[in-house]
């Protein structure tokens, strides 16, 4: 009995220093809200940075304070809209053709118990681990003579290959989720295989979609080594590219270069900012190696 | 975690026709044919290049030139060379500093956030930023903060009363800055893969626990770290990928330099093949960190699926 009271109150003073525990007192609360709000402002720094430069007048202009004629400027005088539009169609075709391969791959490794399906899990991912620039080489050569050198489609092509693996992860981690029940009912009335995944599972995985389309497009949008190995005459470029050499060229220019780089940034952030409850990269694991 | 439960329970039953009966059932084919794209994808943009790349290897040609067989001449000449050295030690340095910095990190901030604070939804994602921002955008930014010695860092310093260092000319503060910069671009990546191992840890363990007297660090060590461990390992592995295979983070912000302090096998690889027009000697550099890479990860990768948790 004694023992039993003596346990209670250490687990009652432990209970004071547990973080989270539900109850815990408000001064903690206060304590680990400015220990992240100042984790977040240091974090946010270099953010900060691109935004200050974008919005503020160079040293040769007569204005001062909030500006947006870095913005005016670089739009009239570089090829920024081009660049845009260039990265605006690699991202998108890279994001659908990812989620139309992806899918059907991710309800293989999902549903499919075999051998095979084991080894094509291990193929994903040792291609996963393999570095970019052992394929980019070779291919630079064989797309150099199909002519798909300063071709979107060709960095498209790379891209999807590049995000297949996390993209195929990302499917059957969601697909892992939808109770094998639901294609059941389907097969016993009469559906086959394919149209259970098609019409059942397909059709209930949006988040998974979702999830797998950011990512790709976080792939395709951010990428530099691919761009800059594939893509070599400014109309070809992409926006990495284009801050790359707008930057090299106009190195004094940081008002031009931060305009061009906000609108770079936007995209990626906005889609964050609205979307980031469907992403989820957690799932992976249990693809990866929950088999 | 969670969907591992929730697999499991699906996987007793079977698919028709999913391959693993004795006999070969139609249904094998529909999951042949659905997975068939991606398969010729991985084929034709990692296999295929992977046999090109080994060739290449083995030549002393240039981008245009398939050149002369030279057998394993560009291996041992790149194993006698210093740089290559220099670079695989930095690859290392690089790595595991960006594994564990942005593990401890992001599974601190994970922590922190799992607890009711104000605003948490906003910081949550606010802390996502690094790893979605563009790092052609980033190390844009953190080049203006640490470029010349006018910059604001080295201005700080100075303020400061401290020496202002160079951090793009000296080798040291060069090697400091491109490995915190991959720290803050990767340490969302283990937030995120931390919150969602961490989702899923029943609170009823911490009560346990607390009736034992568990202090909070014990409870971290002896049953956070347990119960995550698969998914930390996971988020090591992909994290060791994702930094030796890391090119713009280093290449952007120092091209490798000064005198190659931090050059990185796959900067050197690009540098020897793109600037060098040395494609044999620098396939080589890339399929010696491929193989020891792709033997590592496989290793580990095994054992993760050996490892009943």
């Amino acid at each position: 009995m004694a023992i039993v009271h003596q346990t209670a109150k250490v687990g009652q003073v432990a209970g004071k220093q547990l973080l989270t525990s539900q109850e815990k007192g408000t001064r903690g609360q206060w304590w680990r809200f400015v220990l992240v709000l100042f984790i977040v402002v240091v974090t946010l720094i270099p953010i900060a940075v691109v935004m200050f430069l974008a919005f503020t007048p160079t040293v040769t202009s007569s204005t001062s304070g909030f500006t947006l004629e870095n913005f005016s400027n670089v739009f009239a005088n570089s090829d920024v809209i081009l660049w845009l539009q260039n990265s605006l169609l690699v991202t998108l075709g890279t994001v659908v053709v990812s989620v139309a391969v992806a899918a059907p791959a991710g309800y293989v490794l999902s549903r499919g118990r075999s051998r095979a399906v084991s080894g094509y899990s291990l193929l994903l991912f040792v291609f996963q681990s393999l570095p970019v620039v052992t394929s980019v080489i070779p291919l630079f050569i064989l797309f150099a003579k199909l002519g798909l050198i300063d071709n979107l489609f060709g960095v498209t092509i790379v891209y999807v290959a590049s995000a297949m693996s996390v993209a195929t992860w990302m499917m059957a981690a969601y697909m892992d989720s939808i109770p094998i029940s639901l294609e059941e009912a389907a097969w016993i009335d009469g559906a086959s295989l394919f149209r259970g995944f098609a019409q059942v599972v397909l059709r209930n995985s949006l988040p998974g979609v979702l999830s797998t389309a950011i990512f790709t497009f976080l792939v395709a949008w951010n990428d530099y080594l691919v761009a800059i190995v594939f893509l070599r005459s400014a109309v070809a470029f992409t926006l990495p590219l284009g801050v790359q050499s707008f930057f090299q060229q106009n190195t004094t220019d940081w008002g031009g270069v931060m305009a061009i780089a906000v609108v770079m940034m936007i995209p990626p952030v906005l889609i964050f900012v609205l979307l980031n409850k469907y992403f989820s990269v957690g799932g992976i694991g249990g693809s990866l190696a929950g088999q | 975690m969670t969907s591992t439960t929730t697999a499991t329970s699906t996987r007793e039953r079977r698919a028709p026709g999913t391959p693993g009966g004795r006999r070969f059932k139609p249904g094998t084919w529909t999951m042949f044919f659905l997975a068939l794209p991606s398969i010729v994808l991985l084929l034709l943009i990692h296999g295929w290049p992977l046999i090109q790349a080994f060739r290449q290897s083995l030549h002393d040609g240039t981008l245009i030139n398939p050149g002369q067989f030279v057998g394993l001449q560009n291996y041992i000449d790149n194993l006698n060379s210093p740089t290559f050295w220099k670079a695989a030690g930095f690859t290392v340095v690089f790595t595991v500093v960006g594994v564990f910095g942005s593990w401890i990190i992001g599974l601190g901030l994970a922590l922190l956030l799992r607890t009711r604070i104000p605003a948490g939804g906003i910081f949550k994602v606010l802390l996502l930023l690094p790893w979605v921002v563009p790092i052609v955008v980033s190390s844009t930014a953190i080049n203006w903060l640490v470029a010349t010695s006018s910059s604001p860092i080295p201005m700080l310093f100075e303020n400061l009363g401290l020496a202002p260092p160079l951090f793009l000319a000296d080798p040291t503060w060069a090697r400091i800055l491109v490995c915190v910069f991959k720290v803050w671009v990767s340490f969302p990546f283990m937030m995120l893969m931390s919150s969602a191992a961490l989702a899923s840890v029943d609170e009823t363990v911490y009560e346990a626990a607390r009736m034992d007297g568990a202090s909070s660090p014990q409870q971290l060590r002896w049953i956070t770290l347990p119960i995550i461990a698969r998914s930390t390992y996971i988020s090591w592995i992909l994290m060791t990928i994702f930094c030796v295979n890391d090119f713009p983070t280093i290449f952007l912000l120092t091209g490798g330099g000064p005198i190659d302090a931090t050059n990185s096998l796959v900067v050197l690889a690009y540098r020897t093949v793109f600037q060098n027009q040395q494609v044999g000697l620098g396939v080589a550099v890339a399929f010696m960190m491929t193989v020891v890479l792709v033997v590592i990860a496989t290793l580990l990768y095994r054992q993760i699926r050996k490892a009943a948790i």
